[in-house]
């Protein structure tokens, strides 16, 4: 009966899954290449159109000179149907039978006939395009960054400790230093340096940096009995101030928005001693030592409270990030891809809006960006002692004489490191006159800094450009960085450097190992594996205790750390994704799947799991948790996934959301004897005959992942096929041959190359002639299928090449 | 009794149907002279250290008194002054007076333990309760009617940074501080922020629409199609950003001298500009509710400017019989009754937008202090005295009170505004409700 209740209401459980062909639909708006084995109906519409039709209306519906009209309109496929059943052909109306009136129908309406099919046959061409979202909040985080200097992060991980005895941080009381993996102590009523400190007064500072991820909100949360603050990027206003402990609260959140792939200054305090008046003197006895404990955790966006894994704090600190936190609304990716080619009001807004918080951030910073000697303002008394607050603070207040200049500097070096070239006389005179006959030369900067951020200069690529090598940089840094070129590349480009293959390629080569590219790249891995649609994994909790959200989330990062450590490996081999046997598993983990993790280890360890069985992510746990329902496996989906994502076909949209047959009506089917029953009609087979058979190669692993024999009871068949574009019919049974014949196909290199390409260079790969794509293909064959040496490669390939029609349109008029 | 406020609900309270209402209130015997609610308003200020009482309290009570030497700077409004001497605060528990006097200065409930230690008693946190201007502000903000934009604004002078027991007086909740703006700056970014972005926006906009345009020409005749949309968008903005300039045109900004530090011997200056901008946000109607607190308690300022070189708080431990002392704590608290004064001043001279008298007329001004007396630290005796007609009560008045906890007063506070709390902070503190004052 529940059963049944979770498909009728599908909030309740697995949302998103339970109506399957909404995700299908959600996703499957393509105008790429049309549907190749998809159609076998349609091979019988294109043998009839070209014996009936094209001698009239041309092989691709152009129209001929007896009939010029070409062949293009807007009915739909049953209505169009009627017409050639009525009326064609012109000869002998009529003599076609329905069905293969409805084939030609079908046939012309996909290739030729409706607007998507013009749209999708329109050759492709470079667009004009705006900035991205991502790249929008890129850009401005190292906009304002170039006027401080750059951070390298070390290879080490944790965070620097000092520990003090007594109240007050300074050397003199300095017991320890030492690197903390993380912050997760409980000293109980002890001293964490047992000859050094006494247990009842001690102090902690723990520095360094927060290096993230994910981008949007991240909550922080310190857990401690006694006082605490933290500060995150910004190191003036703490994020969390508990310095005065008060009550028995012993949990402190605060939330901040971060940029994924940056590292963010981090500073957390702790003292288990009293604030303000030091009475330590006059106390005759030490007072009993209270229990004390402290731990630093995060959540990031949409996951769960953690303590802040090592692997994401850095024992150094580099400068403040400027982050835009401005809503924008999401970027076009109707193509399968973000892109910036629409432009709407609402985008304009948030244009504006950002433009304003980077404005009020640069005013509020303009001294330090713009080099001026900065005095401190405020009386800050050296502790808590309230009679020691002074007052006696004459700092003169007379204004810099050269300060002026150098905001005047700051101004033009904002403007000419927004628009990435060399400022115009033009321009440059347009930021001068904003401090012409301005008093305040604050407010000057502000106005430069709106100027800029809302020129269409900035927002729009390589407007304004030569196509020089000005050009050319900023190519390859927003398809490597999605951001701005740095310094170097800006030399590169001034001394003519990048007109040089084997100059670009160097500098693609460098900048490929940045923390920015590692981000870019794993956003599309992320992509690739469809784990960025935020899908609901939750799960029927009867049917399966203990996969918690904490497990979910444990998953995840479980793919992450998978796919960071092929990313970031020396050889960074795409086979590996498709070919490793290990899963990394944590404890939590270990103890759901039933599995031990190596003595010693701590936090998420590689280990085998049914090894004979995992091929990288098509076995993941969490990627078959993903394409599952609440209770049962869902070949569809993972059929879905293959299909799609792994080999690149195109699939239609199904004609209507269909729910799948619930298990219970049919208690003695498998689920993939369910599936065949559902999908047996022909109108479904048309698609569902490629989806199926790769779907059903997984069924070794339900709906949690977990590896089966048996499925309702009877033993799991997991024999598939595939015909490749070729014609050739490939069998395979179960998911490692599955692995064994994507790891050689073509298609599926071809897929992952097209897929990279897209999300490097938000635009079309076609755009770029026919023989990119083949090119590539051969280059990722040749360079051992390393993913960072086709980063590179694309990344060269796409930078000297604008948008397609600058040139054209100047020569015409 | 509910009072009848504006002629719709009086005709709703008579139960006539909504059909009739066109036609009654067209009738002349119905039209209220006072179509709105007035708008009530409520500052705080808070000055430390206690004061001197020789110099500070009338030796009378009733509406016959003299101000002496402390409070002669508020002569002009003596008929609109209310001074109650004998209002103690009873709040005991952790931390010491100081951080009593000031934290539970307006919650009237005991500061939670912490790790907070004063001169002396027990280290303290935060206080366990919401102050009552927050408290008032909350009522203010549930009604539509009565509802701002901020609800209320804390204003600072020099009030050292950070934050501990003695540098906190209002709180959004339990354990809940409200830090002040001291900054005069910061504050005027948080009111009018917005309205010089917006002005400094469309003072480049001509600028952007003319490179769009040279840009255009740029690009092929398919791409300029995004651009032209674009530009579109921008002569929106445009035209967005001027029909919000007409539409504030009424409301001129205040002008703050530029530049001034934070430093001690600015006080003056910064303390004018802050009341300046107090005065200007109750003109827009940002806030019906404001605090304004001076230093901290144990505040050090050294009042140079007249003739006092030693900190406020040094000098307040003195024993009374220290003339030069008393003397020059005497002139400190005169300086501070000459910037209620000004307050005062500012808001009788500014008409009530919209109504009738002056921002005065429908404001209350309440001085108080996290002591009675700076050398004994008795929270006996705390000052309140008041000034403006916001709230009913009978001005005019110097008051001798027999010991009454200070929460009674806070609850009368509440009352003034119709806001009709039994109890407030500690119940065991508001026996007899709250304190009649009108």
């Amino acid at each position: 009966m529940s059963d049944r209740k979770s498909f009728q209401s599908p909030e309740r459980l697995g949302k998103p899954l339970s109506m399957l062909c909404l995700f299908l639909a959600a996703t499957a708006v393509s105008l790429s290449e049309p549907v190749s084995a998809c159609a076998a109906a349609q091979k019988d519409g294109a043998k009839i159109y070209q014996a009936s039709c094209a001698k009239c209306h041309g092989d691709q519906g152009q129209g001929t000179k007896k009939y010029a009209r070409t062949l293009e309109g807007d009915l739909a496929v049953p209505e169009l149907t009627d017409l050639i059943a009525k009326t064609m052909p012109e000869d002998s109306p009529g003599s076609l039978s329905r069905e293969e009136a409805e084939a030609v129908a079908r046939y012309i309406h996909d290739r030729f006939y409706s607007a998507v099919a013009r749209e999708r046959n329109r050759p492709a061409r470079i667009e004009l395009a705006r900035l991205t979202v991502r790249q929008t909040r890129q850009v401005l985080a190292d906009l304002v960054g170039t006027f401080r200097g750059t951070f390298k992060p070390p290879q080490e991980r944790g965070l620097q400790a000092a520990y003090y005895s007594g109240r007050r941080m300074d050397r003199r009381a300095l017991a320890l230093e030492r690197l903390d993996p993380q912050v997760d102590f409980d000293f109980g009523t002890a001293a964490p340096v047992a000859e050094k400190i006494e247990p009842h007064e001690f102090s902690i500072r723990w520095n360094g940096s927060v290096l993230a991820t994910d981008t949007g909100e991240h909550e922080f949360v310190v857990r401690t009995e006694h006082a605490c603050r933290l500060w995150v990027n910004d190191l003036k206003q703490p994020l969390i101030d508990a310095w005065v402990k008060s009550g028995n609260e012993t949990e402190y959140r605060g939330s901040i928005y971060l940029l994924a792939g940056r590292c963010y200054p981090l500073r957390l305090e702790f003292s288990k001693s009293k604030q303000g008046v030091d009475d330590s003197q006059k106390q005759k006895e030490k007072p009993p030592s209270a229990p004390a404990s402290i731990r630093l955790l995060w959540r990031k966006p949409g996951r769960v409270v953690e303590v802040i894994p090592q692997r994401h704090l850095v024992p150094a600190q580099g400068p403040e990030v400027f982050v835009c936190s401005t809503p924008f609304p999401p970027d076009d990716r109707s193509l399968g891809w973000e892109r910036g080619t629409t432009v709407s009001k609402e985008w304009d807004d948030a244009t504006t809006e950002a433009a304003i918080q980077t404005a009020n951030y640069v005013a509020d910073h303009l001294d330090e960006l713009a080099g001026v000697r900065q005095v401190d303002r405020r009386p800050r008394p050296p502790s808590g002692d309230p009679a020691a607050i002074s007052f006696d603070n004459k700092q003169p207040s007379a204004p810099n004489p050269e300060r002026v200049q150098k905001l005047r500097d700051f101004a033009r070096r904002f403007a000419e490191r927004a628009f990435r070239r060399p400022l115009s006389s033009e321009w440059a005179a347009l930021v001068d006159r904003q401090f012409e006959g301005e008093a305040d030369p604050d407010l000057a900067v502000k106005r430069v800094v709106l100027l800029t951020l809302k020129s269409p200069r900035f927002w729009f690529r390589e407007i304004g450009g030569e196509n020089d090598g000005y050009d050319v940089a900023a190519r390859l840094s927003f398809a490597l960085w999605d951001s701005l070129p740095d310094a170097e590349l800006l030399r590169a480009a001034g001394a003519g450097e990048l007109h040089d293959p084997n100059h670009l390629r160097a500098q693609a080569e460098r900048m490929i190992r940045d923390l920015r590219a590692t981000a870019k790249l794993r956003e599309f891995l992320l992509h690739w594996t469809r784990a960025d649609h935020g899908l609901d994994v939750s799960k029927d909790p009867m049917r399966f205790p203990g996969f918690d959200a904490a497990v979910i989330a444990d998953l995840r990062t479980s793919l992450e750390l998978f796919l960071d450590d092929v990313l970031s490996s020396d050889k960074s081999d795409y086979r590996r994704f498709l070919l490793e046997e290990r899963v990394w598993l944590n404890e939590r983990l270990a103890k759901f799947y039933g599995l031990a993790l190596p003595e010693g280890s701590s936090g998420f360890v590689p280990v085998p799991m049914d090894a004979e069985h995992r091929a990288g992510v098509l076995t993941h746990p969490y990627l078959m948790t993903s394409f599952a329902h609440a209770k049962e496996s869902s070949p569809i989906h993972r059929g879905v996934f293959l299909a799609r994502g792994i080999l690149g076909v195109s699939l239609r949209p199904p004609a209507e959301a269909i729910a799948p047959l619930p298990a219970d009506l049919h208690p003695t089917l498998t689920t993939r004897e369910r599936v065949v029953l559902q999908t047996q009609p022909a109108q479904c087979m048309s698609c569902h005959g490629i989806i199926n058979p790769l779907g059903f190669t997984l069924e070794h692993f339900d709906a949690v992942g977990r590896y089966r024999q048996e499925d309702n009871g009877k033993p799991v068949d997991a024999s598939g096929s595939y015909r490749t574009r070729s014609g050739k019919l490939v069998e395979v049974r179960g998911a490692r041959q599955l692995a064994d014949f994507l790891v050689k196909s073509d298609e599926a290199h071809a897929a992952f190359i097209e897929q990279m390409f897209h999300h490097l260079i938000q635009q079309p790969v076609r755009a770029y002639g026919p023989e990119t794509l083949a090119e590539l293909q051969k280059s990722f064959a040749a360079g051992d299928f390393d993913i960072r040496r086709l980063a590179v490669e694309i990344a060269v390939r796409a930078a000297p090449r604008g948008h397609s029609e600058l040139g054209k349109d100047k020569q015409g008029g | 009794m509910t009072q009848i406020t504006s002629r719709r609900e009086f005709i709703r309270t008579l139960g006539l149907g909504a059909a009739s209402l066109p036609f009654i209130l067209n009738l002349p015997s119905l039209g209220f002279a006072n179509q709105t609610r007035r708008k009530q308003r409520l500052v705080i200020v808070f000055s430390p250290n206690g004061v001197v009482p020789m110099t500070f309290w009338p030796d009378e009570e009733g509406t016959e008194f003299t101000l002496k030497e402390s409070l002669k700077p508020l002569e002009p409004f003596k008929n609109r002054m209310l001074i109650l001497h004998g209002v103690c605060d009873k709040v005991r528990g952790d931390g010491d007076n100081h951080m009593r006097g000031i934290g539970c200065l307006l919650t009237g409930i005991e500061l939670f333990p912490g790790n907070i230690q004063g001169g002396s008693h027990t280290p303290a946190g935060w206080a366990s309760g919401i102050s009552i201007d927050q408290e008032i502000k909350n009522f203010l903000q549930a009604d539509p009617a009565t509802r701002t934009r901020f609800g209320s604004l804390e204003f600072g002078v020099l009030v050292p940074e950070r934050a501990d027991t003695w540098t906190r007086m209002v709180y959004a909740g339990p354990n809940k501080p409200v830090s002040p703006i001291d900054d005069p700056y910061q504050m005027f970014r948080k009111l009018y922020g917005r309205t010089k972005d917006r002005a400094a926006l469309a003072s480049v906009l001509d600028e952007v629409q003319e490179d769009l345009k040279k840009v255009s020409q740029a690009v092929s005749a398919a791409d300029r199609r995004l651009l032209e949309e674009h530009a579109g968008f921008v002569r929106q903005l445009e035209q967005e950003l001027k029909a919000d300039a007409e539409a504030k045109a009424g409301h001129a900004l205040p002008e703050l001298e530029p530049g001034i530090r934070e430093e001690n011997d600015n006080m003056p200056r910064i303390s004018r500009m802050q009341m300046d901008l107090l005065v200007n946000s109750f003109v827009n109607d940002f806030a019906r509710i404001a605090t304004l607190q001076y230093t901290n308690s144990v505040g050090q300022a050294k009042m140079r400017w007249i003739g006092v070189n030693e900190g406020h708080h040094e000098l307040s431990h003195e024993p009374f019989s220290n003339k030069e002392a008393t003397d020059k704590l005497t002139r400190i608290n005169r300086w501070f009754a000459e910037q209620i004064a000004y307050l005062a001043e500012r808001l009788a001279s500014t008409p009530e937008p919209g109504g009738e008298g002056t921002l005065l007329d429908n404001t209350l001004i309440v001085w108080t202090n996290e002591l009675g007396e700076g050398n004994s630290h008795t929270l006996d005796n705390t000052p309140f005295v008041m000034v403006g007609n916001g709230l009913d009560f009978k001005m005019g008045r110097s008051l001798k009170l027999k010991r009454v906890p200070h929460n009674r007063l806070l609850m009368a506070l509440a009352h003034g505004f119709g806001h009709r709390i039994e109890r407030f902070g500690n119940p065991d503190y508001c026996g007899g409700g709250p304190l009649n004052l009108t």
